[in-house]
């Protein structure tokens, strides 16, 4: 058909406008794809690697070594895989290697690079702990009592989170690291060594009874199910929480590039409304000019969300490999995906687009074709009811010319109202998060936990503390009726060390009132200052607190109470404590637990919340560059609509500068309007895209809406609208008035 | 191709006030010839047009074409009715401004069954040499030859042209006028051309008067003049 021609002759004549709403289509599409593939791959990495490496299902040690028909017989009785795996802890330089011996059927070992160590004197070791301590494939590294040279990087399935003890909170590879070599290596080596048995079992079904088995024929001094081992769990978690946030957000702004494309689509068929009518006259029949129409949408839909999706696949396998390397996972597979992401990414976008289109071009065709003829300004040119008002009617021919635009061409201003709230809605939300992500470490660990190390004793004290440091009591606890596990501190209002903030106002002062929630905790609750809580502890005591306020700490379900009150709660004695925050650094002694260094929980929540705050950034961006293409197609579309008057008021006599005050600058009060309006809703439907969020991260995004990002946004909205006007102003001028004429006939 | 309208009455409401574009109009168009329809502006010539043509609809009265009657037909067979027996020509030419002068006479040939030969055709309106141009690149008198071969080339019974020489010069009408008369003599068409130049009555088998929405007096000319001859108001 020869109409067709005149589809890709339209889509180059108004390449950039068409242009544009595709790439809008790919960016969106493409930050989705990339975003839910390379997190899917991720998870399947992770599950491929405990499928098929064998990840254990539990392991324990016994105080004896067990024999080998020992272990069979408890195969055959519990159908389960036994192994029995031999480890030693080596220190080297400041650090801990442990090496294990190579296993076959359970937790097997994955080696990246390099090769398996098979001879003696070879081992493999962890990658990570390998970069951080400056090791390659090929050294030859002292452990001990021997030489042995680095034949790969190894992956274990039980040490994909690697902490030395299980109870320990924070992966260092900086201290700590693993490795596998052979049997023999490991004998030659003078450290004592320990022995655990591994077991695997189908389908991960714990194995009933073996427990109480073990325990009858020797000592069970420690077993772990999968579900307990934070080694294995912590990344499952991770993942799901990176997984919530890589998903909501992108999906987020897809939404809204989408319903941008729609619009943009809806006009620019609008503006054919009389080649619709013309063919029409003709005798071109309804079902072939939908047909016909339907092409662009089509064309732009197919491209857009196709290269969307090519583009996204592709950049999601460099993604997938940086979220390996903040997850310690091998990289088994280049990409997966789930059938339900191209769903979103192709099937949605595109029966969206084909379907509002063929409602549009299906709207045109419903009408005569004599009414298509006719310019739409006389077809709908009905007074509007606001003309009667005396504002109306007052001022020169220009003023009353410029409202009156203004109130007849009502879709056009809801249009661009719409589009500059889109777009500044899409911007804040870039500022935001690229902001918060910062405010995030520095309020909570900055400005509101000032100590430097949190020391956890073993048991309850009563003595005085010495120096500087301060008293706290902390246990776990819960909110009745809520699964949420709450880490509560009883402290002293008056401590250096901990400063409850929000918005910068102190909360110290506060806990005589009640409890200070962390924010993340506030959100998952859902509550708020003055609002009471039940908490419980492990039996049935309940005590009712008044949430005195929500501090700005972003990371964290913790509940703060003052000391005394929690001691109370507790059955303590008034002045008992089992940690105290200080500056200087502690010594280690017997009775102390566990002592938290703030700088490396600082590290650590950088590093394993990297994948999501690097793709938080990621997105920052986008949604930048998104909002301002979604501005520029607007405003270009502005210059167009109006391109007939303003040709005509060239031909009147009217200078440049007197069109454009006439024309185009009407609408410099919506965008003003739209953009302020916009602002508190950006940060409202951020908020709650948060809020919905943070049960699977764990910590929470600041949303507040800062002034510099109000002046920015408005200087960026306002400078982009201006540019693209100027341009197209420019474009105009260029175009000769017969030209201009003619080609816009009506 | 007969044509009769019968009683054909067309209202627009203007807040209180009823306008008669077509106010129980009643006439017989003669089979292969041309009919002028003149008035002063807003006599409700086009409306007239319109209606017959089929893309416009009436409140009532009866519009009959060949054994059929208009008002009864859904869009569908309307649409149908324009494609194999009608042709519109436009005082805006209405091209499509992506498409070559050939690729929009291409257009109209789609439509057909048995169309003419674009060649023929577009050597008939003198455009043959400007085939590859696209309409931008055209002046208005050419652009107007060219919604002609367009509206041509299915070889409708009809031609319908509203005010095809309102924005053209004397010169230019004049050969836009011939080329009508020529199609009219050389295929028979049916031609019904709207205007309000008065001379144009003169070269038409047939004129019809308007005035208000009210056909005021029609009639016929023996001896059409030539395009040449027709004084140019
Ligand atoms: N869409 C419309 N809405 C309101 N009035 C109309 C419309 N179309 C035509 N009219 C009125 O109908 C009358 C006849 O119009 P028309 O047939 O276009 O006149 P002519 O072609 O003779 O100039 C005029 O008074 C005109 O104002
Ligand atoms: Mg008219």
């Amino acid at each position: 058909m020869t109409l067709k021609k005149s589809i890709f002759r339209t889509l180059k004549e108004n390449k950039f406008q068409y242009a544009g709403v595709i790439v809008l289509l790919v960016l969106a599409v493409m930050l989705y794809i990339s975003l839910s593939m390379a997190i899917t791959t991720l998870e399947e990495r992770n599950k491929h690697f405990a499928s098929d490496y064998k990840q254990e299902s539990f392991h324990f040690i016994t105080g004896k070594k067990l024999s080998y028909d020992q272990l069979s017989a408890w195969e055959d009785k519990f159908d389960i895989t036994l192994e029995q795996r031999t480890y030693k802890d080596l220190s080297l330089d400041e650090t801990t290697l442990r090496l294990f011996s190579k296993t076959e059927q359970v937790n097997i070992p994955y080696v990246a690079e390099g090769t398996v160590p098979e001879e003696e004197g070879e081992i493999a070791i962890s990658r990570v702990y390998a970069e951080r301590n400056g090791y390659h494939v090929g050294d030859k590294i002292d452990i001990g009592s021997l030489k042995a040279e680095v034949t790969g990087f190894v992956y274990l399935p039980d040490y994909i989170y690697m902490v030395s003890q299980l109870t320990d909170l924070l992966s260092d590879a900086e201290k700590f690291g693993i490795g596998i070599a052979s049997e023999e290596t490991l004998q030659q080596l003078k450290t004592s060594g320990q022995s655990q048995i591994l077991g695997w079992s189908k389908n991960d079904v714990l194995p009933k009874g073996l427990r109480e088995v073990v325990e009858s024929e020797t000592t069970l001094l420690q077993y772990v199910e999968a579900g307990d081992n934070p080694r294995i769990q912590f990344v499952e978690s991770e993942i799901d929480g990176a997984k919530t946030m890589t998903t909501t957000l992108p999906l987020f702004i897809l939404a809204l590039s989408i319903t941008m494309v729609l619009m943009l689509m809806k006009r620019r068929l609008d503006m054919q409304r009389k080649e619709i009518g013309t063919l029409m006259a003709l005798g071109y029949r309804k079902g072939e000019l939908l047909r016909h129409y339907l092409g662009y949408a089509w064309i732009i839909g197919l491209t857009g969300t196709i290269v969307g999706i090519l583009a996204g696949a592709g950049l999601s396998i460099p993604l997938s490999n940086i979220y390996a390397n903040y997850f310690n996972l091998p990289a088994l597979s280049m990409f997966e995906f789930e059938p339900f992401v191209l769903v979103i990414g192709l099937v949605i976008p595109l029966s969206l687009l084909i379907l509002l289109t063929a409602l549009v071009i299906n709207q045109s065709l419903k009408a005569e074709p004599l009414t298509l003829l006719r310019p739409k300004e006389m077809a709908g040119g009905k007074k509007s009811w606001l003309e009667n008002l005396p504002l109306m009617n007052r001022g020169g021919f220009i003023h009353r010319y410029r409202l009156r635009l203004l109130v007849r061409s009502k879709t056009r201003s809801l249009y661009i109202f719409l589009g500059v709230m889109f777009s500044t809605i899409l911007l804040l939300f870039g500022f935001i998060t690229f902001n918060s992500m910062d405010q995030v470490v520095e309020k909570t660990y900055e400005d509101i936990l000032t100590y430097e190390y949190g020391v956890y004793y073993k048991s309850l004290k009563t003595e005085k503390v010495a120096g500087e440091a301060s008293p706290f009591i902390m246990n776990e606890i819960k909110v009745k009726g809520e699964d949420t596990k709450i880490t509560a501190y009883g402290m002293e209002k008056d401590t250096p060390y901990i400063q409850l903030l929000s918005d910068g106002k102190p909360l110290n002062t506060k806990l005589s009132e009640g409890a200070v929630l962390s924010a993340p905790l506030a959100a998952v609750l859902g509550v708020e200052g003055g609002e009471e809580l039940t908490l419980e502890i492990g039996n049935d005591d309940t005590i009712t607190v008044k949430v005195a306020g929500v501090s700005d700490l972003y990371i964290g379900n913790t509940i703060y109470l003052p000391r005394s009150q929690l001691n109370d709660f507790l059955n303590y004695p008034q002045d008992a404590y089992t940690g105290v925050w200080q500056t200087e650094e502690p010594v280690e002694s017997d009775d102390i637990y566990r002592i938290e260094d703030k700088q490396k929980a600082m590290e650590s929540f950088e590093s394993t919340s990297g994948a999501t705050r690097a793709s938080v950034l990621g997105m920052s961006v986008f949604a930048v560059i998104i909002g301002l293409i979604v501005l520029t197609l607007l405003t270009n579309l502005i210059v167009e609509e109006n391109s007939p008057s303003i040709s005509l008021f060239k031909v009147m006599g009217y200078y440049d500068s007197e069109v454009s005050k006439l024309v185009l600058n009407v609408y410099t009060p919506i965008v003003f309007l739209s953009y302020f309006v916009s602002i508190p809703i950006a940060g409202l439907s951020l908020e709650q895209t948060m809020n919905s969020v943070v049960e699977e991260t764990g910590f929470i995004l600041p949303t507040d809406v800062s002034w510099w990002m109000v002046l920015l946004g408005f200087v960026v909205i306002m400078l982009t609208y201006w540019l693209s006007l100027t341009l197209s102003k420019r474009k105009l001028k260029q175009v000769s008035l017969q030209d201009a004429l003619k080609k816009q006939q009506d | 191709m007969m044509i009769f309208t019968d009683k054909v009455t067309k209202t627009y409401q203007s807040g209180e006030v009823t306008i008669y574009a077509l106010k129980q109009a009643s006439i017989e168009i003669p089979v292969s010839k041309i009919v002028a329809i003149l008035g002063p502006s807003g006599s409700g010539k086009s409306t007239l047009l319109n209606v017959i043509g089929g893309i416009d609809r009436y409140d009532s009265g009866s519009i009959q074409v060949n054994n059929g009657t208009l008002e009864n037909l859904k869009d569908r067979q309307l649409t149908e009715y324009r494609r194999n027996n009608v042709g519109f020509i436009f005082q805006q030419y209405n091209l499509i401004p992506t498409l070559t002068v050939k690729e929009n006479v291409e257009v109209g040939q789609e439509l057909s069954e048995n169309p003419l030969e674009m060649e023929d055709i577009l050597q008939k309106v003198g455009m043959w040499d400007k085939k590859d141009k696209f309409p931008y690149q055209l002046s208005g008198g050419e652009q107007q030859r060219v919604a002609i071969a367009r509206a041509l080339i299915k070889n409708p019974r009809l031609l319908l042209c509203d005010e095809p020489t309102g924005a053209l010069d004397e010169e230019t009408g004049k050969n836009i006028l011939k080329l009508l008369k020529f199609v009219n003599d050389h295929y028979g068409t049916t031609i019904l051309i709207v205007t309000h130049n008065q001379g144009i009555g003169d070269m038409a088998h047939m004129a019809i008067r308007m005035s208000s929405g009210e056909i005021v007096e029609s009639s016929h000319n023996e001896t059409p003049l030539d395009p040449e001859k027709v004084t140019w108001s």
